[in-house]
């Protein structure tokens, strides 16, 4: 390669996108959450990110912060209405199990498997499934 | 942290100075492959100098349609801008601070499938 081949070259931009890009609150925040086989579990409320410390200055070089987990619960009324539910009433899906952002987030495993779905197994168990007939499909 | 904790958030110069709020977060999935998406990394944040909520996106977007909302929407948040994380110096409650000489970057997305 000679030097005007190099000059013709065009440079990259080093900060160029390396990969899809989302805004967090746009392309995340109350989008539907189906789990891998397309039933819904729950939407995406919050959304937790690791790596920031509040009130500590952030030194050049640091690695970026990345999205640890969508949030869910009862973080919705916190939005509209401010303050803060307990992190104990939140119900957290790591963010490695998310398969894929669109229109919805799809995940890579069942429902059944996620704390976040437990609501409505516990009513399909205890309320539903003592009403006669509740424990198959209508006929 | 949680995302809600950042949104609202005053953005601040590094004198002090009041630019705007953070009303986004940029990510970008491309960070360590893992076994179904790669590791989402925050690229910077979105600052609008004059509201603190944006909800529709039409202002980082080629979107015009509906013509009365689109335009709405791109005039409330006139002068909207992007700061790279890296210009990002401290991160407390209820304000974001930038290093001194951070840009101010085009807060428009790039072309991605419809969302």
């Amino acid at each position: 390669m000679n030097d005007e081949t190099v000059q013709r070259m065009p440079q990259p931009d080093p900060r160029a996108p390396r990969g899809r890009v989302l805004d967090a609150h746009l392309h995340l925040l109350d989008r539907q959450v189906l789990d891998r086989d397309g039933t819904p579990v729950t939407t995406v409320d919050d959304v937790e990110l690791d790596g920031i410390e509040l009130g500590a200055r952030i030194e050049p070089g640091s690695p970026a912060p990345t999205v640890a987990a969508i949030l869910t619960g009862p973080q919705l009324p916190m939005r509209i209405f401010g303050g803060h539910a307990p992190a104990r009433r939140r119900v957290a899906i790591p963010w490695k199990l998310v398969a894929s952002v669109g229109t919805t987030v799809r995940l890579g495993v069942g429902a059944d498997s996620l704390d976040a779905s437990w609501v409505e197994r516990w009513v399909s168990g205890h309320i539903i499934g003592r009403i006669p007939g509740g424990r198959h499909d209508p006929e | 942290m949680i995302l809600s904790d950042l949104l609202g958030s005053d953005a601040l110069e590094a004198d002090g100075r009041r630019v705007g709020a953070v009303v986004d977060v940029r990510l970008e999935i491309s960070g360590a492959p893992a076994q179904l998406l790669a590791a989402t990394e925050v690229t910077g944040v979105l600052v609008s100098p004059r509201s603190r909520f944006s909800t529709w996106g039409y202002e980082r977007r080629g979107e015009t349609a509906p013509v009365l909302i689109a335009r709405l929407q791109r005039w409330l948040h006139r002068g909207m801008f992007l700061v790279g994380w890296d210009d990002v110096e401290l991160v407390d409650e209820g304000r974001v601070v930038f290093r001194g000489g951070y840009e101010r970057r085009d807060p428009m997305l790039p072309p991605s499938p419809r969302t």
